[in-house]
């Protein structure tokens, strides 16, 4: 195909024909595989996850790998300025056993509170523990690869989170393993409130690792920095009071908050069934596929 | 210059590797894997290694597999990926074509040339990925794909040197 003409062999031209057609019959194929993935994306379920259970197992295992090198390395740094730290830590520590005795006084009066009321406790168990073992590389997209599938009982739209906060849902599962779409994906939106004053607040992913925050109400921009965002439960999908970023800039009608559970350093994710299982129906006949 | 100038002098008795015809194809497939990798990126700045090593010998020779391989690559690529399944499929047959008909065309080539196409094809790529993403419900600024597609532009000569060096060894230069 590269020359108009491979010489005056009969056979050569038509193979060259032939190639040529073949080729435009791949980008047909390829047009018309991807006008399903756009319209009907759980088509490929099946096939997907197949190709997750061959790709997954395989970055848990050098997982391991990469994160004993980066244990080393960071532990290297972490004696660097130990002397410093160690007194900001106490400083924290004595901070953080303060906020530890008002939370516990809080939960025994939320607790005689609740059972004045005779609000029974929503039951919220862990469908399966995974960790993160790999993410999307190239594309505006941000999907990570967690290390448990359906085999663990992971299916589709479940909320996925880790100790220090909300990572995203499942998208896609294997047997092995499943994708996960991260909160700092655009396709992303999660309605949450801010811990400050518990105003509702929406966050869309920006798809670069950071997140959008904006607040339901217009208004006077109601953030500042270092505001903490958490769940609000509403839709659903997400259980509430988990906490998902922390403001770090603020712009015209909204800020810019980066993800408290960084994909890249979480050592495991808890997947949790939804939280109103009827309301997760609704959302997956309408859901956008991955 | 004259190639063989460069090449190395142990020549004798060596021919090429048992499964030459196929090494191309199986080290773009490779290159795909590489997303494999444990890797989480909190952006999507990695290039598509996939693509780059595709066009690296592409650009590199007239024939390293038949044209219409580039469709179930493409295919491999968008499953180890997570790509939506027919956009590689479509943008690396396109690709195939698009390089014959330019191949056409052209008198001459060199690095430059060679280097200034494969950042046209790059671009294009990330504008497809950031399309298609924007129309499943992910619409980004695309000044947000700039990193991307600057790094897999600088990249580009990385992986054609490596598939120049893949092709010197499976061929027995």
């Amino acid at each position: 195909m590269a020359t108009a003409r491979p010489g005056w062999s009969r056979r050569a031209q038509y193979g060259l024909f032939f190639s040529f057609l073949a080729v435009i019959g791949g980008i047909i194929v390829g047009l018309f595989l991807l006008a399903l993935s756009l319209v009907a994306p759980q088509q490929y379920q099946a096939v997907r996850g197949a190709a997750l259970d061959v790709t997954g197992p395989v970055a848990g295992g050098l997982r391991e790998v990469s994160s004993t090198v980066k244990g080393v390395v960071t532990g290297a740094g972490n004696y660097w300025d130990a002397a410093d730290q160690n007194g900001r830590l106490k400083q924290e520590n004595a901070a953080m056993r303060r906020q530890i005795l008002k939370a516990n006084a809080v939960i025994q009066e939320n607790r005689q509170l609740k059972a004045v009321l005779d609000l029974r406790k929503r039951e919220q168990d862990t469908v399966a523990v995974g960790r993160i073992v790999g993410s999307s590389f190239s594309s505006p997209r941000r999907y990570a690869i967690l290390s448990v599938g359906s085999n663990a009982g992971v299916r589709p739209e479940m909320p996925v989170r880790a100790p220090d906060g909300l990572v995203g849902r499942v998208v896609e599962t294997g047997a092995l393993a499943s994708r996960v779409l991260l909160v700092s994906d655009r396709a992303s939106i999660v309605p949450g409130r801010l811990l400050r004053g518990g105003r509702p607040v929406i966050a869309q992913g920006r798809g670069d690792g950071t997140i959008d925050v904006h607040p339901l109400e217009v208004g006077r921009n109601p953030f500042r920095r270092g505001d903490i965002i958490i769940t609000s439960g509403t839709g659903g999908l997400y259980p509430p009071l988990v906490p998902i970023a922390r403001v770090v800039k603020l712009d015209d009608d909204g800020a810019i908050a980066v993800p408290l559970a960084d994909p890249a350093n979480i050592s495991f994710a808890i997947v949790e069934p939804p939280y109103e299982p009827a309301a997760s129906v609704d959302a997956q006949t309408n859901a956008e596929g991955p | 210059m004259v190639r063989a100038a460069l090449a190395t002098k142990r020549r004798i008795g060596r021919g090429p590797t048992p499964f030459a015809a196929y090494l191309p194809a199986a080290s773009v497939v490779a290159a795909s894997l590489l997303a494999a990798l444990p890797i989480v990126a909190t952006n999507g700045w990695f290039p598509n290694f996939g693509f780059l090593v595709l066009l690296g010998w592409r650009l590199l020779r007239s024939d390293p597999w038949p044209p219409w391989w580039a469709a179930p690559m493409g295919f491999l690529n968008d499953l180890i990926t997570g790509m939506p399944i027919g956009l590689s499929v479509t943008l690396w047959s396109a690709t195939m074509l698009a390089l014959d008909l330019i191949d056409r065309r052209t008198m001459w080539r060199d690095y430059w040339i060679e280097w200034a196409l494969a950042a046209l094809f790059i671009a294009i790529d990330q504008w497809s990925q950031w399309r298609i993403a924007a129309a499943m419900g992910a619409r980004v600024p695309f000044s947000a794909m700039a990193p991307a597609i600057a790094i897999s532009i600088c990249m580009f000569p990385v992986s054609a040197w490596l598939v120049s060096r893949i092709d010197a060894w499976r061929l027995g230069r």
